[in-house]
């Protein structure tokens, strides 16, 4: 059973025991906004990115299992644990992530920046694709031996989020160091921009209300390496993504990318599941 | 590499333990004079109220209880000191969120909405 139809059933499970509950996550996939989540809160989100590249190469599947904690109001901390199936190719695990975001500042202003830091310890094979840095496209090798290319990495990120009438419009600037190898800096961004699609909240509990449901847009890509100042041969993407509160706790959302460069796959399908669990002293 | 990775881990789960304690009261937190002279649109609209009690018990009960009258992790919003705030002072206050004593911001939700929370919280 490939791990796209492992990823399919359990988030099928998971929306059937999906019965009380809240989130207020955005639709994006790979953009940050200034929303940090809740102190107290633990999120556990699965998602999978399915990439359709260009040519003869093999479709494949990335799913990843997130753990996010909100350990202050401002500062969020998450873990990761991500795989990758390629048809016609074997499966693995191909490595772990370490995120933190601190938010500076106490309120809310017209720019809220916030800072991300992030430890990969992963391989080549690693496809999920939170965030798109460099230049060159996928590597397309077996996944064995793509997996045996380790690698730790540190990823930086200046997040500068607006609520603007209703929008959120958020702006990621990222840096990525490669820790095993002397590749330099490799840069990337990400943007985005969203709303709710609801209005006045209705008295009567509803689900496939508008309200329950948001939207947007992001485009996101590389911007080459320190060691080489170029747009060429940099991915980049162009993603539509919904967000549906499907209980008051858990939301499920989904997205297409469209590549936009030849170095980048035709599309990118992602899909998300997540779900809150207050950790700390709540009713 | 795996000594320095260690060494990391042990020094954030220490961090998270130190500092997961419960929630200050931020006595410097009041809007601004605009923000809190700014009237509810939908003062007139009592029927908007019952979408804020739904509204509530989805993003607010969670730590201010079912009832608006708080937990250890969050006030009691019936006290005098919250109902003496303009409808301006709420709407900003839940709009933009206190990161320091762990008020989530809630611009993401629209602006109709939030007034729709000033509107319950008015009738606690």
């Amino acid at each position: 059973m490939s791990s796209l139809r492992i990823g399919s059933l359990l988030i099928a499970l998971a929306l059937v025991n999906a019965a009380a509950a809240r989130a207020q996550d955005g639709p994006f996939f790979v953009t940050y906004s200034h929303y940090l989540e809740e102190p107290g809160n633990l999120e556990v989100a699965l998602s999978n990115t399915s990439g359709m590249p260009r040519g003869d190469r093999a479709a494949y599947s990335a799913p990843w299992l997130e753990l996010e904690y909100g350990v202050k109001g401002w500062w969020t901390t998450e873990f990761y644990l991500e795989g990758v199936s390629a048809r016609g190719d074997s499966s693995g695990f191909s490595g772990w992530r370490w995120e933190n975001r601190f938010r500076p500042f106490k309120s809310e202003h017209r720019i809220n920046p916030v800072i991300y830091v992030e430890y990969e310890s992963i391989n080549e094979a690693s496809r999920i694709q939170k965030e798109i840095v460099g230049a060159g496209p996928l590597s397309f090798e077996p996944i064995a031996d793509l997996r045996r290319e380790h690698m730790h990495e540190i990823e930086t990120k200046l997040i500068l989020s607006s609520a603007i009438s209703g929008w959120n419009v958020s702006e990621n600037f990222i840096v990525e160091k490669n820790l095993t190898a002397n590749e330099g800096l490799e840069f990337g961004y990400s943007v985005g921009v969203s709303r709710s699609l609801g209005g006045l909240a209705s008295g009567t509990s509803c689900r496939f209300c508008r309200e329950n449901l948001s939207a947007g847009v992001e485009l996101f890509g590389g911007l080459g390496t320190s060691q080489e100042y170029t747009l060429n041969e940099t991915r980049h993407y162009l993603a539509p993504v919904v967000a549906w509160r499907v209980s008051d706790r858990s939301t499920l959302k989904a997205s297409t990318g469209f590549g936009l460069t030849d170095a980048s796959d035709h599309y990118l399908l992602r899909i998300g599941w997540s779900y809150e669990l207050p950790l700390r002293g709540r009713r | 590499m795996k000594a320095i990775l260690a060494a990391a881990i042990v020094v954030y789960v220490s961090l998270v333990v130190a500092t997961a304690e419960v929630r200050e009261h931020d006595v410097c937190w009041t809007a601004p004079q605009n923000a809190a002279a700014k009237p509810n649109p939908l003062a007139n609209r009592p029927d908007a109220a019952a979408g804020g009690a739904k509204l509530f018990q989805d993003r607010c009960a969670m730590c201010h209880g079912a009832d608006a009258r708080g937990t250890e992790d969050a006030p009691d919003l019936s006290q005098p000191d919250v109902q003496a705030q303009t409808d301006g002072a709420l709407f900003w206050k839940i709009s933009t969120g206190n990161s320091r004593s762990g008020m989530p911001t809630f611009s993401f939700l629209p602006e109709l909405q939030r007034w729709q929370l000033v509107l319950h919280l008015r009738r606690r």
